[in-house]
């Protein structure tokens, strides 16, 4: 006689329970959601795909000071769905972190950053938030910083200085890395998500060199010192004695994701029209992806398959295949300068933001990532920017 | 199939670890540190039957390092005093991570020392006077937190109240004692008999407007009718106002200047101890009110209108640039030789989506307007030639050291004071406007300064700072040696509300006197850029005739309305008030307490227009006198001009200084 209180039989109603739920769900039609951020509007909105048509659904004004442009910019979903987090990029003059309720959109919290704080994610190791300062349009000789929020209570508890003008980041799939890439300085950094502190530093430009000259490190390109930076353009006023000893970076990597399978990290090479793969274990560059014009975001399939990456000078998409390392489609994007990826949890779609010029509306494009086409495209506020995919539902 | 069985397996897994109830338990569980003190925590990771769980690593996060420190290993050491939080954490790569909070109270340091200062050289009796009482601890802070109480050792000569007053009841001697806890420190005071035997009070007028400031002077003698001239006086007043229905308002400084808001009979009274003397005034009403009407307006209704500039082109006739907010990166040129007439005559379209500011140059020759929003991310400013604005052609861009934006600017002389990123701004020279350079920076260094706009005169910038209030930069005037290539600081005033948003200079030629009108600007409730809005906020004026001592001593502030931009000549202030439309101000004469509540609104016109960008929703940016009539933009509708009527006599007898 079976005892149903038992708590083994509890455990198995509860997988059987679950098993029959995800097989409802997929044969149910489905509703994806994104968030997705209008930097010129001081909007967030919410996007609906019904797996043919997409459509905001709701606009959600952010900001404190309304006559100017605060640039909502990063935006994450916590693991578990309930909170969304956004930055908000310009401040007097530190950025913000906002705390939200998906359930009613409303600000829970709030916490100071350091200048335009921009992409960020929650360890599901540890519970705590990553967040990039870019400081985009700072002295670029001066490294910046990761900072390290509690996002329960909406306390900074550190800023790990890394490099100049950080700007793409990502967690490591089991939580305990957090990578992000240095635009600037083209360099990628590892920080323990439990230490808090720096485990390892590459850099990019001599890595990739390394990569094509069969593995030697050195770069004679870079020697920056020996440049005739008067020849460049450079302003000759105060700070020449400074940007005779800065790195420009030839790559300006903007983006950092890692594999599904936390073996490998892929760098969008944003001024070297391509995409660079990073072994973590060699802590090499494995692998140089050449790309269109202006590579800046990149998402992975959450099966491992598809690697979405932005070109942003060529409003255009592209879908690599990672088993094949090959490109597969390229996809015109429904207006200019393409921007940020999200990728739905079911491997299906990728969620394209597209910000437009001027007074274009900013855009939302999906893409089937089977068969390689633009399946539709919702419009909300004035350039939009950081995406971050919430959920799927069964449609009713 | 394979996928569905490490599915299962892992479903499993996880029920049965989130069935284990696992936690953090820390010992000691209550913590209590002294300042400097270091403690070892005891964590550990158990499940519910409070079995310790091996191999779980634990990491602790203090939220204020500077005051509770933790190490890796759980070893705190407090180094300020109070209530402060730490989180242990035991991270797990499957998602199941631990956590704990934890408060950490580090107990204040014993108070160490009172210090009682302030006290008058000389104490009259029946006199009445504060002292500063100042408590510190072993670690040498300032505990403002720490209640102190004054007690007298005879009542005598001396009372106390528990606002740090003494009240010199009569002669002799008494010991003041300033306690808390067990620590206390003793004032002996001696209270002399007080010489005043005639105290007298007297202004220059007897009669006045609202608004217009009376010093009453007060003298004290003794019963020889010699002067006591280290006797303490205060000033109060008390009114009647004409209006049943109205306070008696004003405002009255310690050194006995007074000012009414209300048209009434006000009684001033100095008083030193026991003697007081009086005089009372008459206040009537200013009566400078004056009609306002619209003569034009250049309609702006597919995009909200940010600010704008009124100058006479090369050509003798009159021209106005308005800028766009949140659109498409327009700047339009207007001819408005006839006010009542404006014209688009040309625009310019930029890579942006706000061109927030706009300005020409002195000879009329050069726009510059600013960028924000660029599709480049580069901004910066764009450099335009407006010899002929009908065919208004685009010199130069410059970015450089501009990327993050340019939310105003300035030309003068030759050079633009352009703001970066909101937090400094360039000096740029432009004297071959298609190849500008940098010359000079302006940048405070206090922790997260911010800057919102500049404004040059007299080779004098003057930076509005938020938090950090205005700053005064000699460009070239000469006052501190300054220049466009090495700008000076040399004057400074903030107000604890911040938000300064503009300043203007006001050298008042009816009293000599030189102010720093500071405007606020406020969104208390946030701004919908499809909706009516309201703002909040008004302007400061501040006394700067002193360089060294500015005396913030007037406001103009409209109910219901925000201070925006302003523009100042001769004694009339034209200030743009965003739902209140523009308002007209008489500052002539001394300023003083609340100009608006003292009937100095000469006049208000706001701008609804059922065909604006928000139909009749007011929101007026700016406003500009340009050869006898009043131009302002307004966010929603575009561009107007108003022409208030002249002044004329009025039938109130003032007597004058």
């Amino acid at each position: 006689m079976l005892n149903l209180n038992d708590p083994i039989m509890k455990r198995v109603k509860f997988l059987l329970i679950s098993i029959l739920l995800m097989t409802g769900t997929l044969i149910r039609a489905q509703d994806y959601y994104v968030y997705v951020t209008a930097e010129s509007e001081d909007e967030v909105a919410v996007v609906k795909f019904d797996g043919e048509s997409a459509e905001t659904i709701e606009r959600i004004p952010v900001g404190v000071w309304p006559a100017e442009n605060e640039g909502p910019h990063g935006i994450t979903i916590s693991p578990d769905g309930k909170y969304w987090f956004l930055s908000l990029a310009h401040g007097n003059p530190y950025g913000t972190l906002y705390k939200f309720s998906t359930e009613t959109n409303k600000v829970l919290g709030t916490t100071e950053l350091g200048i335009f704080p921009a992409s960020m994610q929650i360890s599901t190791a540890t519970g705590l938030l990553f967040c990039v300062n870019f400081n985009l349009h700072g002295d670029m000789t001066v490294p910046s910083t990761v900072s390290v929020v509690d996002p329960v209570t909406m306390t900074e508890i550190k800023k790990v200085t890394t490099g100049v003008m950080p700007h793409g980041s990502r967690i490591s799939p089991d939580g305990m890395r957090q990578y992000s890439v240095a635009m600037m300085s083209g360099e990628l950094f590892e920080i323990n998500t439990v230490s808090l502190e720096i485990e390892r530093k590459l850099d990019l430009d001599m890595a990739a060199e390394a990569f094509s000259n069969g593995g030697k490190e050195d770069m004679p390109a870079m020697d920056h010192a020996a440049m005739d930076h008067a020849a460049m353009g450079h302003s000759q006023h105060n700070q020449m004695s400074a940007h005779a000893q800065m790195k420009h970076s030839k790559i300006k990597p903007t983006w950092v994701i890692p594999s599904p399978d936390g073996k490998k990290v892929y760098v969008a090479a944003n001024g070297n029209e391509e995409v660079l793969e990073i072994d973590l274990e060699e802590w090499k560059v494995s692998n140089r992806l050449p790309t269109g014009k202006g590579p800046y975001n990149v998402e992975i399939s959450p099966n491992g398959r598809y690697m979405v990456v932005t070109y942003k000078s060529d409003a255009q998409t592209g879908i690599w295949d990672l088993k094949k390392m090959k490109e597969v489609a390229r996809i015109d994007n429904s207006q200019k300068v393409s921007h940020g990826v999200a990728m739905s949890s079911d491997n299906k779609y990728a969620f394209i933001s597209v910000e437009g010029i001027g007074d274009d509306p900013g855009a939302v494009d999906v893409i089937d990532l089977n068969t390689g086409k633009l399946v539709s495209t919702a419009h909300l506020g004035k350039q939009a920017g950081g995406i971050a995919f919430w959920k799927i539902e069964s449609a009713p | 199939m394979k996928h569905m069985s490490l599915l299962l397996t892992f479903l499993l897994i996880s029920s049965f670890l989130l069935a284990q109830d696992l936690k953090i338990e820390v010992v000691p569980d209550n913590i209590q540190m002294k300042v400097g003190a270091s403690l070892a925590l005891d964590a550990s990771v158990t499940d519910e039957s409070g079995k310790k769980i091996d191999n779980r690593r634990l990491a602790y996060y203090s939220f204020d390092s500077r005051s509770v420190e933790v190490d890796s290993t759980g070893k705190l050491t407090a180094h300020l005093p109070g209530e402060h939080q730490i989180i242990v954490v035991s991270p797990s790569p499957d998602g199941n991570y631990l956590r704990k909070d934890m408060k950490v109270y580090v107990a204040y340091p014993p108070v160490t020392t009172i210090k009682i200062d302030e006290v008058p050289e000389k104490i009259y009796a029946g006199t009445t006077f504060p002292v500063k009482i100042t408590v510190m601890d072993a670690m040498d802070l300032v505990r403002d937190d720490a209640t102190v109480e004054l007690t007298s050792s005879d009542t005598k000569v001396a009372t106390t109240d528990a606002f740090a007053n003494i009240h010199a009841a009569g002669p002799g001697k008494a010991e003041i004692t300033a306690r808390h806890e067990d620590i206390t420190t003793r004032l002996n005071i001696e209270v002399v008999p007080n010489p005043v035997a005639n105290l007298e009070i007297s202004s220059e007028m007897n009669q006045a407007r609202t608004g217009d400031v009376f010093h009453f002077k007060a003298t004290a003698s003794d019963a020889e009718g010699s002067p006591v001239s280290d006797a303490p006086v205060t000033f109060s007043f008390q009114g009647q106002a004409d209006d049943v229905s109205s306070s008696a308002s004003g405002l009255i400084k310690k050194d006995g200047r007074f000012v009414a808001d209300e048209p009434g009979i006000y009684t001033v009274t100095a008083s030193s101890g026991p003697f007081a003397a009086s005089k009372t005034v008459k206040v009537l009403p200013r009566n400078v009110s004056r009609k306002i009407e619209v003569v034009g307006h250049g309609s702006v209704n597919t995009k909200h209108t940010s600010d704008f500039w009124v100058w006479e082109g090369i050509d003798g006739r009159d021209y106005a640039v308005t800028g766009t907010w949140g659109a498409d990166g327009t700047a339009y040129f207007w001819d408005v030789t006839d006010p009542s007439s404006i014209k688009k005559i040309d625009s310019v379209q930029v890579d942006a989506r706000t061109v927030n500011d706009v300005k020409i140059s002195e000879d009329g020759k050069i726009c510059i307007i600013s960028r924000e929003g660029a599709s480049n991310r580069k901004n910066g400013i764009v450099i335009i030639d407006v010899s002929d604005p009908s065919n208004a052609e685009i010199i130069s861009t410059f970015t450089e050291n501009l990327t993050g934006g340019v939310h105003n600017l300035f030309i003068y002389d030759n050079h633009v004071y352009a703001l970066s990123n909101g937090e400094k701004y360039y000096i740029i020279n432009i004297e071959d406007p298609a190849s500008p350079k940098i010359v000079g920076k302006f940048e405070l260094d206090t922790p997260g300064h911010a800057i919102h706009d500049v404004w040059v005169e007299d080779g004098i910038a003057y930076s509005s700072n938020w938090d950090d209030g205005v700053y005064m930069v000699d460009v070239g005037n000469g006052i501190a040696g300054g220049s466009p290539e090495n700008p000076v600081a040399f004057a400074n005033y903030e107000y604890p509300s911040g938000a300064h948003h503009a300043t203007f200079p006001f050298h008042s030629q009816s009293t000599d006197k030189f102010y720093a009108v500071m405007g606020d600007e406020i969104f208390p409730y946030g701004l919908d850029v499809n909706s009516f809005n309201m703002a909040g906020g008004f302007l400061h004026f501040v006394d700067f005739t002193d360089l060294d001592n500015p005396d913030e001593i007037a406001r103009f502030e409209v109910p219901g309305a925000g201070s925006h931009n302003y523009w100042i000549d001769g004694d009339l202030l034209y200030v743009a008030y965003y739902n209140g439309g523009v308002r007209v101000v008489d500052i002539s004469g001394e300023l003083m307490g609340d100009l608006y509540k003292q009937g100095r609104e000469i006049a208000f016109i706001v701008p609804a227009d059922p065909d604006g960008y928000i139909p009749n929703a007011p929101f007026t940016w700016g406003a500009q006198l340009h050869k006898g009539h009043v131009f302002y933009s307004d966010w929603n509708s575009g561009l107007w001009s108003a022409k208030l009527e002249p002044e004329k006599p009025k039938d109130v007898n003032v007597e004058s200084k």
